[in-house]
């Protein structure tokens, strides 16, 4: 009983840091010194190494969780989107959920440890999993172009990108660039891909 | 929810289950066409070609990425430990 109790605690104080950093990354960034995750969290410094012993296992676990998160999200939109645009909807819904994150994760990614790179691909493989099967199934009805998937998807990709990573010239600190700019680029995006019925 | 134990994929109508079968712990993506599972070999050029195919990446960088992805799945875990093991 003592056992689980003690394990229940180690449980909470992992999450509780886990959940700490992640909201300070999300708004500062990731050089966060682990002194300020401890202090947040309301735990003690040492508290932090004896769950993660480097920075590295502490910012690994959490990237792990948060592809896993959004690797689910990505999973669950799917199920239930018919078309193209149902799914970039959708898309930009899951974007918008996790933007603070997701924007300081693809602009710093290169910096953190290896299993940064190994989230981002997991999380856009999901993504260009499922996109690949609903424009399969558009181009099977002849109402997208016949492009390579992987420009199609690296395009969208790529234009969404562009105003995550460069948000300070599109939005107000504290703004959802992708809340303010996705009736836009959604639609420019289908206008680009779909082929025009003929007459 | 259960999911495919080689890709990580979540599994919820028969027909997202190998051999239609909600018995099997794998998708339909990951068996053959016997409805056996694909060994570690066949999943990663499988998975290796799928991310070049939709990502359009290197091919090297794909099967980086590939492996890094099985990594975390139980049906591959064995072929991992043994590579740790023969270090």
């Amino acid at each position: 009983m003592g056992s689980s109790i003690r394990q229940e605690q180690k449980q909470n104080t992992r999450k509780k840091i886990i959940d700490t950093a992640y909201r300070l990354f999300s708004e500062r960034g990731f050089s966060v010194a682990t002194s300020v995750i401890a202090k947040e969290a309301g735990v003690a410094h040492g508290s932090i190494f004896a769950h993660f012993p480097t920075l590295n296992d502490l910012l690994s676990s959490l990237l792990s969780d948060f592809g896993n998160r959004m690797g689910s999200s990505l999973h669950l939109l799917a199920k239930n989107c018919v078309g193209v645009e149902d799914f970039l909807e959708g898309h930009l819904d899951v974007l918008e959920e996790y933007e603070p994150f997701y924007t300081r994760f693809i602009s710093e990614k290169n910096r953190l440890p290896d299993e940064a790179k190994a989230a981002f691909a997991a999380i856009q493989s999901t993504a260009a999993f499922h996109l690949s099967r609903v424009l399969e199934r558009e181009a099977e009805k002849g109402t997208v172009k016949k492009l390579p998937i992987h420009l199609l998807f690296n395009t969208w990709l790529g234009l969404v990108h562009y105003y995550l990573l460069n948000r300070e010239f599109f939005a107000d600190p504290g703004e959802s660039v992708i809340k303010r700019y996705r009736a836009e680029l959604l639609s420019a995006y289908l206008d680009l891909i779909k082929r025009e019925s003929e007459e | 929810m259960k999911t495919c134990i080689a890709c990580g994929m979540p599994m919820e109508k028969p027909s997202d289950f190998a051999a239609n079968d909600p018995n099997k712990d794998y998708c339909v993506h990951c068996a053959r066409p016997d409805g056996e599972m694909q060994s570690f070999e066949e999943k990663k050029e499988n998975l290796t070609k799928f991310i070049v195919r939709t990502q359009g990446f290197d091919e090297s960088a794909a099967s980086e990425v590939a492996e890094s992805m099985m990594r975390k799945l139980p049906a591959w875990k064995k072929y991992f430990d043994q590579e740790k093991d023969a270090l």
